[in-house]
């Protein structure tokens, strides 16, 4: 256990380099935009006195040298403090943008765990019969979803499915002036409101889980051990379960700590197109809007979760490899 | 990350078609270059889906470079008075029009016809595609040769900042990238976007490569016989990495047209009055309510050609990573 312990120690060290990385990444990019700051936090306006504009420098400190800007930045990242909204003036970004988290966590909670069962349940189903025309079948569906952009197959789900057959919402998470209670009623409209978008996440990176789960599993079934376990007079779904299912997982693992980048940018995309009020929705609006501390808040705290479910799956996969804890 | 371990796990294996180190005359090195390109050129020949993936590339390609003159054969065709550039106002501006026999695709918001301006589209994306991965491609190459032939402290540094784009969220970084830097959106803007955020995974798997060549023989023979760093890596340690980066290179460049297009479609990219580009014109076509008014081929078109494309540039990858890597050739 020695062995893993240190493992897991480098790789907690590891995250917080990069996340001091994904800091000062976001300070530098942040001061590289052309123009005065000032500017984009007061309008150009001749009624706006000049006074209160020299008041807003001195109380951000946009004239103080980078390296103290730096620390006073550094000392706001550590208290959440991105500074207020322009847009919904006297409200901090980090809250707007917490609020808006709770959506896309429904969201791609959802579709993960759509895309992890159903991905698996078919990767496992073409490896055991491989060659097969379902084993083909299902390369292929991996292959074309995944060739496909996000919000192209949003729009096409809300063409068949919202505007043609009227069956679910086009947009938003709840009705319009709705706000979500523990109600039967509520929860349905949520649900109506979470079909398309839901689908849309789950199927364009399903192919990524079906592909590994599938060449894993091939992988494992060449080994000895399974030769072993048929030899023992196993049966075949006995072999399966008990054996080669529980090898092929590691590599699972691995991929969804990989692919959460790659939910994320397609939470953005579905959200742009459902009009679903995640953090996807917020940051593209807030790049429309210039609304700068929401993009820097809502930049941070992705950048902080995903390096988090990385680590968390990391942790996972020391525990879960066998190789490691002998070691 | 465990799981980028896992990879180099499984680059770390010996390789089929590793060109060797030179060191004949040139005429010897050119006819063991053009014995090695058939060999590879053959078994890619077997290999049906790299071949379907093949022949829509040559389709999409011959789209790019003739686009003008496909609508020029067009015209004749179907008797058009003019073959319709992609800019030029050929109807009435409004919110769309239906596809007719004049226009079999129906024109846009702002009177253009979206046939002229579909076949016209597949430059930017081939272009951003391609040039973009090329960018990221040199970038990971250099890191990665240099962090696995360097080692030590300077590797662990280089590693750690490419962590930082292995991790973070693709899309989120090019919006953030797009939107902060200086310069207007322009193709260009696009291309450096893109490359400089998808080069991570390249300088892993060159990295791997290269911990395993380096010790190789003739690596140490190299050395031993007095060949500085520079010679090394570049006569002996790239030429070995080449292959598996070609291959990570065209899947790459799926990544990138997928990103060029999204990027467009909220507005990031270049503007549909100065480019056109299949991203652009969905996003009009959202814009302008074509899904409301069942304008359906409009959004269905330029769609699929995004799908054919990236279909097209991922079989060929799957197909290369085949030959090039032995692991799962014998599968």
């Amino acid at each position: 256990m020695k062995h893993g312990t240190k493992i897991l120690a480098r790789k907690i060290f590891n995250s917080i380099i990069t996340l001091l990385l994904v800091i000062i990444i976001n300070f530098i990019l942040f001061r590289m935009m052309p123009g005065d700051p000032i500017n984009f936090m007061v309008p150009n306006d001749p009624r706006i006195p000049h006074e209160y504009k020299l008041e807003l420098i001195e109380k951000y400190g946009l004239r103080d040298p980078l390296l103290e800007q730096f620390f006073t930045y550094f000392e706001d990242v550590l208290t959440l403090d991105f500074g207020d909204s322009f847009i919904f003036t006297n409200t901090p970004a980090m809250d707007i943008v917490i609020e808006n988290l709770k959506w896309t966590l429904v969201l791609t909670g959802t579709s993960s765990i759509l895309m992890i069962v159903i991905g698996m349940t078919i990767g496992i189903y073409a490896a055991w019969k491989r060659g097969s025309s379902f084993d083909t079948g299902s390369l292929a569906f991996s292959l074309f979803f995944y060739a496909m952009p996000t919000f192209w197959l949003a729009m096409m789900l809300i063409i068949v499915f919202a505007l043609h057959w009227e069956l679910f919402p086009p947009d938003s998470a709840l009705t319009y002036g709705e706000t979500f209670e523990f109600s039967i009623s509520s929860i349905v409209d949520l649900l109506r409101h979470l079909v398309l978008p839901a689908t849309c996440l789950t199927l364009v990176s399903i192919g990524a889980f079906v592909l590994i789960m599938r060449g894993s599993l091939i992988d494992v079934m060449t080994e000895e051990y399974i030769t072993t376990a048929k030899a023992k007079g196993l049966t075949d779904s006995e072999t399966l379960k008990h054996h080669a299912v529980p090898n092929a997982m590691l590599p699972m693992v691995a991929l969804i700590a990989i692919d959460i980048a790659y939910i994320v940018g397609g939470a953005f995309q579905t959200e742009y197109v459902f009009n679903y009020p995640g953090i996807g929705w917020t940051t593209i609006d807030a790049v429309y809007k210039s609304d700068w501390p929401i993009l820097q808040a809502a930049f941070f705290l992705i950048a902080l979760a995903v390096i988090v479910a990385n680590l968390i799956a990391d942790i996972l996969l020391v525990y879960m490899d066998p190789r490691v804890k002998m070691g | 990350m465990i799981g980028i371990d896992a990879i180099d796990d499984r680059e770390g294996r010996g390789r089929r078609f590793l060109i060797p180190a030179f060191s004949g005359p040139t005429r010897e090195k050119l006819a063991l270059l053009k014995k090695k390109s058939t060999q590879i050129w053959k078994t890619f020949r077997g290999n049906t889906l790299g071949m379907v993936g093949f022949a829509i590339l040559i389709a999409f390609l011959i789209m790019a470079i003739f686009a003008s003159q496909i609508m020029w054969i067009l015209s004749l065709i179907a008797g058009w008075d003019h073959a319709y550039d992609p800019f030029e106002e050929v109807a009435e501006v409004g919110s769309g029009i239906p596809p007719s026999s004049e226009h079999w695709l129906g024109t846009d918001t702002r009177g253009m016809d979206i046939l002229s301006r579909v076949i016209h589209g597949s430059r930017v994306s081939l272009l951003v595609g391609i040039v973009a991965t090329v960018v990221s491609m040199g970038l990971g190459t250099a890191v990665g040769l240099l962090s696995g032939y360097w080692g030590g402290w300077k590797d662990e540094v280089l590693m750690r900042i490419t962590d930082v784009f292995l991790v973070l969220p693709w899309l989120v970084l090019m919006i953030v990238l797009a939107s902060v830097l200086p310069g207007g959106p322009t193709v260009g803007k696009v291309i450096f976007v893109i490359g400089i955020t998808g080069w991570s995974a390249t300088a892993r798997i060159v990295r791997a490569q290269v911990f395993s060549v380096k010790e190789r023989a003739f690596v140490e023979r190299a050395r031993a016989i007095g060949a500085g760093d520079i010679h090394i890596v570049g006569r002996h340690v790239f030429p070995n990495v080449f292959p598996l980066v070609f291959a990570n290179a065209v899947l790459t460049i799926a990544l990138a047209i997928l990103s060029e297009s999204t990027l467009s479609f909220i507005r990031l990219g270049p503007l549909a009055t100065d480019v056109v580009t299949w991203g652009n014109m969905l996003d009009d076509a959202i814009t302008a309510g074509a899904m409301a008014n069942e304008l359906y081929l409009w959004i269905l078109v330029p769609g699929l050609c995004i799908v054919f494309v990236v279909l097209g540039f991922t079989f060929v990858g799957y197909a290369l990573d085949e030959i090039f890597n032995p692991k799962l050739r014998s599968r």
